[in-house]
């Protein structure tokens, strides 16, 4: 029995994703070990969100075939909304701090990034991909793209032109003493954001797995007649899909807005980063997005860490030539069946 | 269609307009185009600048139209590679001291490598990696040119020597003109030879294309090389134009704008894009300057319009000219729809 445990340990650990997940465990320890315990904690953090934000997208990607441009949009939109919220409790919150709602007002803030991020997905799902879908579905991927890509430019000006280009951020979620990790100070908040993305990445889980809906989902992404002939509603199921991994970019936002205040473009970088993290795993793999963002979350961090920053593009661009050269389909391979050939 | 038919119908006019790609209608636009900044009331030095701008944009939304509707490939990095072609040439003037005018070539020349090296790599794998792909290598484009400083100048922006030793506008709009109806002449006559076959074989339907023997990679790569290098081309004249680059001209968003036109236009017709550039790109212009108090207005309208057409007309404004101007009744208005596009309207209404 733990013979045979072992032997598959072994057998996956020589497979490409077992490699990559061994030398990325290795490398942050050595570079942890070089550099101080505060690589390990950045990794965690930016890490934790990045999987967020591109499981969304992977799913996304996966069940309904749209490789979205707009995600890094709903990033943005969960960060105004948990400003919209969070901002006017700010003062009530540091008036007592330690208060019992100074320990909820954040998580109100962040319920709010994420029913947000919700809506706006299910609007964006009727009002422009379902058209879409009922008009035409030749060329599906490639014009679905290109429509989000609209998308993408009408929400990144329409907060331009409604509330200006200024940053809108919140000095910190919690306040209080940082915490001590291994000799590095660690904010309260950093702590709090990587708790919530791991609850949400556990509850996302058994959702799918778990779930009557969620086996609808995966159903979809398997064979969308076959799915239909049994009864599953295909419109609520796209809507759902949509608004679950619109959901996931916005809470990342929100968590993150006491780092990264928010702004018309404030998107487009995590969505860089989720496009890097779904295309080294493998176009719509759900699983191996939750790997890759740590990955990736470590390649951010070394790359600023010991090239300087600007750099970020360059060196995960790097990494995506030569996953396309030796494993095109990415290191864990893909599931996504095979519309996607155009 | 063969580029050597020659139709004994044909007289020699019909014989010279086919030779250059247009019709007569297309003429007609371009000779309203040569004659514009003469006319009384368009000299200003803005108005003429912005048409330059967009008849830059439109050149552009042509060389990208080769590749998004003929290969199916979007490449997202096209204005990457723009910037590519202008920061050769305005490297080697600044740095070497080369003429512009030797620049040119070597600008497209290194675009070219480039979009070779780029398709080599992307291209053997389907349409949305291409598109991903070249977006990321856009990407780390311009982050090499934001970080190389003691190359690139970064975000200070390189100065490049101008083309013309003169203030004026003119100059720059006869020569972005001249190079769109060139642009346009080799998109063209390529989709019109054999190899432009292969291209709208493949683009439709890549299975059927390589049962019948034609190598896709082969010919999206050469596709997607003629492409880059007409957009280092194009960027060799605007950084001589503007007479200073800066990495964001690479960014994505500028892309964007050219994608936009060239879908508004229609794909694959290459001259879609051309024809409405102007009209909406100095109209967006003056909504931008109208609704100041609304900065990003006239980027919503880009993108609403943008959506619109994807969802409702996504074969754009030439696919509404296939539609209603298609067999004219009228003998002048036949005349006007030239005699080799009327032929193709009446193949693609049959």
């Amino acid at each position: 029995m733990l013979q045979a445990f072992w032997q598959k340990l072994v057998d996956w650990l020589k497979s490409a994703a077992g490699l990559t997940v061994l030398v990325t465990i290795v490398l942050t320890v050595v570079t942890t070990l070089d550099r101080g315990p505060y690589i390990l904690v950045n990794t965690v953090v930016i890490g934790g969100m990045l999987a967020l934000i591109s499981v969304g997208l992977a799913l996304i990607f996966g069940v309904l075939n749209i490789p979205m441009f707009a995600h890094g949009e709903y990033f943005m939109i969960g960060g105004l909304a948990a400003y919209a919220v969070f901002k006017p409790l700010e003062g009530l919150v540091k008036a007592g701090p330690g208060s019992l709602f100074a320990l909820v007002a954040p998580l109100i803030a962040i319920l709010a990034a994420l029913v947000a991020g919700a809506l706006a997905g299910a609007v964006t799902e009727v009002l422009a991909i379902r058209p879409l879908r009922k008009r035409a579905r030749q060329n599906w991927v490639m014009n679905s793209f290109l429509l989000t890509v609209g998308v993408s430019v009408v929400l990144i000006n329409a907060h331009q032109m409604i509330l200006g280009v200024e940053f809108k951020g919140v000095d910190r979620f919690y306040s209080g003493v940082p915490l001590d990790f291994m000799g590095a100070f660690v904010s309260r908040d950093r702590v709090f954001a990587v708790i919530l993305s791991f609850i949400l990445i556990v509850a996302f889980w058994l959702f799918m797995g778990r779930t009557k809906t969620g086996r609808a989902i995966r159903a979809v992404s398997q064979d969308e007649t076959g799915a239909m002939m049994v009864g599953i509603p295909l419109d609520s199921i796209t809507m759902l899909t949509m608004a679950i991994g619109c959901a996931l970019a916005a809470v990342a936002g929100g968590c993150l807005l006491f780092l990264y205040p928010t702004y018309p473009t404030a998107g487009m970088e995590p969505l860089y980063m989720a496009w890097f993290v779904v295309i080294l795993v493998g176009l719509g793999n759900v699983i191996g997005a939750l790997v890759g963002g740590f990955m990736v979350g470590l390649a951010r961090v070394l790359t600023i860490e010991y090239i300087g920053t600007g750099w970020e593009y360059v060196v995960p661009t790097c990494l995506i030539i030569l996953v396309l050269l030796i494993k095109p389909s990415g290191i864990f391979g893909t599931e996504v069946r095979g519309v996607l050939d155009q | 269609m063969d580029l050597a038919a020659k139709d004994s119908s044909m007289n020699a006019f019909q014989w010279i307009l086919d030779k250059l790609c247009l019709t007569p209608l297309g003429l007609i636009g371009l000779i309203i185009l040569a004659v514009g900044p003469l006319l009384p009331g368009m000299d200003q030095e803005y108005l003429i600048r912005w048409i330059t701008l967009a008849i830059f944009i439109a050149a552009s939304a042509i060389a990208f139209d080769l590749t998004v509707g003929y290969i199916n490939i979007v490449n997202f990095g096209f204005n990457a590679i723009v910037g590519l072609g202008g920061y050769t040439s305005a490297i080697l003037a600044a740095r070497v001291g080369l003429s512009p005018w030797v620049g040119m070539f070597i600008g497209a020349f290194t675009a070219a490598v480039t979009g070779f090296l780029v398709g080599l790599l992307t291209l053997r794998h389907r349409g949305i990696f291409a598109a991903l792909v070249t977006w990321f290598i856009g990407l780390a484009l311009m982050g090499v040119c934001q970080k190389w400083v003691p190359l690139t100048r970064g975000m200070l922006g390189l100065r490049a020597p101008q083309l013309f030793q003169t203030s004026s506008n003119v100059p720059y709009y006869y020569m972005i003109l001249i190079m769109m109806v060139i642009i346009f002449i080799i998109c063209r006559w390529l989709t019109r030879s054999k190899m432009g076959l292969a291209f709208q074989a493949i683009g439709q339907n890549m299975e059927a294309a390589r049962t019948s023997g034609i190598n896709p990679v082969w010919y999206r790569v050469a596709n997607f090389t003629i492409s880059c290098a007409l957009a280092g081309w194009l960027g060799w004249f605007y950084a001589h134009y503007i007479g200073i680059l800066t990495p964001d001209f690479m960014h994505t968003s500028k892309t964007v704008e050219v994608l936009a036109v060239a879908y508004i236009g229609g794909r694959s017709s290459l001259w879609g894009g051309p024809f409405i550039a102007i009209p909406f790109l100095v109209s967006m212009e003056l909504i931008r300057s109208g609704f100041s108090n609304l900065p990003g207005i006239h980027l919503v309208i880009y993108g609403l319009v943008l959506i619109l057409v994807m969802i409702y007309y996504p074969g754009g404004v030439a696919a509404l000219y296939y539609k209603y101007l298609a067999k004219p009744k009228n003998s002048i208005l036949r005349f006007l729809v030239g005699y080799r596009e009327a032929k193709e309207v009446l193949r693609r209404r049959s």
